[in-house]
């Protein structure tokens, strides 16, 4: 098989039927030349993302978009909310913005709308942690340890515990 | 991000308080309707039960390639896995090169060695059925799908015709598309010696880990014993660290929450974004939606998943998601003050 080429776009976005996406694994996972460009596909798509944002011109946002997925025309881009939601650039979420979470995998097609507006709401939230953050100090009213989860830790042991593996056999014992 | 100025930033919350300080609670997803007893056709129940010893009892080496989606992304690894019987599997990952040894039956190990009593949660939560038969990594496979009580696909195996280990697995959405592939890509398998039928290593039939539950619950805890999409709990545990940890799972994919008591130390968290859900803040690492984090109540919870990343949102929006109780009160104490060193004539 010769190298992924296109075709490594269509694998980032989950877009490859099981036949494209078999061999384009067999083919990656032997190919460290491919591997890279997947991640630089990758990277860029995730670049796009973060970018987006009011200040990204949306002419620029679409030709660059259209350069990492030739596949096809993207429709355009939505306004995210009303204006007069709006704050410091940022938009404030109302009651009304949350909804059952549905973040479930787009098509390609939509893909590089949908999470733009996760974008934004995180920005609106971002601010408003930071606040409350420093109240909480101020108020000095919380006794309550400030904790940073040990992640690193955390992840080992759901990795190494297999499911309905008894209590017998922990294949997992956290060191502290 | 742009540092807003504190009395701006002040505003923000306060008109975030006024909008969300009412109830706006996430829906609950109501539980699955439990299958049909009568539709008992796990004609592929088998086929993955010999795949899971095979997994186990064979002697097998070769390359792994693993991809999952998410709502933002993709994430991939390459896996250098080998398995010697009653020695374990050890697996090598790329390009970072750290070698671990992992049970076949954990996501580290690539759950395609379940324990029995996995097996049985499978078949409880799903059909499992014989899907013909088809080749994965060159090899002739069996195919098994898993379907769901609507008659969608959950999960596809191709299991070794030469009674090997699950050479390729894939997870379906609930929109049927692929979220997780873990697939050989190139396998030796050494031969069965004749006469030698494998054994079932006793870690093999499983159980569940709920001995500390009685004590848990003695202590205060309210433990879900079950998530949105079936995810039944298997093991709770509090640990010489200081933190719960529970496991959940639906017989196929396996959901862990991590359980501190304290506030959550936002500044801290390197890597990890902050998005809003469920009514508040929640910190997400990586593209695949897997590795959540947020506080609720006086706790921080820290989940990490196996999972399609909308059965993970599901499950995560039914865990606590208080509105930080007293924060008004304190809020409004610390607000005042606050305000009046910003604004000394205020
Ligand atoms: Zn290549």
């Amino acid at each position: 098989m010769s190298h992924l080429g296109e075709r490594v776009s269509a694998l980032v976005d989950g877009e490859l039927n099981h036949h494209e996406r078999d061999r384009a694994l067999s083919h990656l996972a032997f190919c460290a030349d491919c591997r890279a460009e997947v991640d630089a596909v990758r990277a860029l798509k995730s670049r796009l993302r973060s970018l987006d944002g009011p200040a990204m011109p949306t002419d620029l946002t679409m030709s660059l978009l259209r350069m990492a997925e030739p596949g096809g025309p993207l429709p355009p881009r939505e306004r995210p909310f009303p204006a007069s939601r709006t704050f410091g650039g940022a938009p404030i979420p109302s009651m009304y913005s949350v909804a059952p979470p549905d973040n479930r995998p787009r098509s390609r097609v939509q893909g590089p709308r949908r999470p733009r507006r996760a974008g934004y709401v995180a920005v609106g939230v971002a601010s408003a942690a930071v606040a409350i953050g420093t109240l909480f100090v101020v108020g000095g009213a919380d006794s309550n340890p400030r904790v940073v989860p040990p992640v690193d830790m955390f992840a080992n042991q759901h990795r190494n515990t297999a499911p309905y593996g008894g209590s017998a056999t922990p294949t997992f014992s956290p060191t502290p | 991000m742009i540092r807003l100025p504190a009395t701006i930033i002040l505003v923000a919350v306060m008109l975030l308080g006024l909008v969300t300080g009412g109830t706006a609670h996430a829906v609950r997803t109501s539980h699955a309707i439990p299958p049909d007893e009568a539709e008992n056709e796990d004609t592929g129940l088998h086929l993955l039960r010999e795949a899971a010893v095979a997994g186990r009892a064979r002697e097998y080496s070769g390359t792994q390639y693993v991809m999952v989606w998410g709502a933002s992304g993709s994430t991939s690894a390459v896996l250098e896995v080998h398995n010697v019987p009653g020695k374990g599997m050890t697996v090598r990952t790329e390009p970072s090169g750290s070698v671990q040894s992992a049970d076949p039956g954990t996501p580290a190990g690539g759950m395609s060695s379940p324990s029995e009593t996995m097996l049985e949660v499978l078949a409880r939560n799903y059909r499992v059925v014989a899907a013909g038969e088809g080749h994965a990594c060159g090899r002739p496979a069996r195919l098994v799908n898993v379907l769901r009580g609507d008659g969608t696909v959950a999960a596809r195996y191709w299991i070794d015709k030469a009674a090997g280990p699950v050479l390729r697995r894939e997870l379906m959405d609930a929109r049927g598309r692929v979220v997780n592939v873990g697939a050989f890509v190139d396998l030796a398998l050494d031969p069965v010696i004749k006469g030698v039928v494998p054994t079932v290593p006793p870690s093999a039939t499983g159980g569940l880990d709920l001995v500390e539950m009685p004590r848990l619950l003695a202590a205060g805890w309210r433990i879900p014993r079950a998530l949105p999409g079936r995810l039944e709990l298997f093991a709770a545990r509090s640990a010489p660290a200081g933190y719960l940890y529970l496991g959940y799972s639906d017989g196929l994919s396996v959901v862990s929450v991590f359980v501190q008591p304290g506030v959550l130390d936002e500044d801290h968290l390197q890597g990890w974004h902050a998005e809003w859900r469920s009514g508040h803040t929640i910190w997400i690492r990586g593209p695949v939606g897997q590795e959540m984090i947020w506080a609720s109540g006086g706790h921080v919870y820290t989940v990490f998943a196996d999972a399609p990343a909308d059965m993970v949102d599901t499950a995560v929006a039914a865990l606590p998601h208080e509105h930080v109780p007293d924060l008004w009160t304190r809020l409004g104490r610390g607000a005042s003050r606050l305000l009046s060193w910003v604004n000394p004539f205020g």
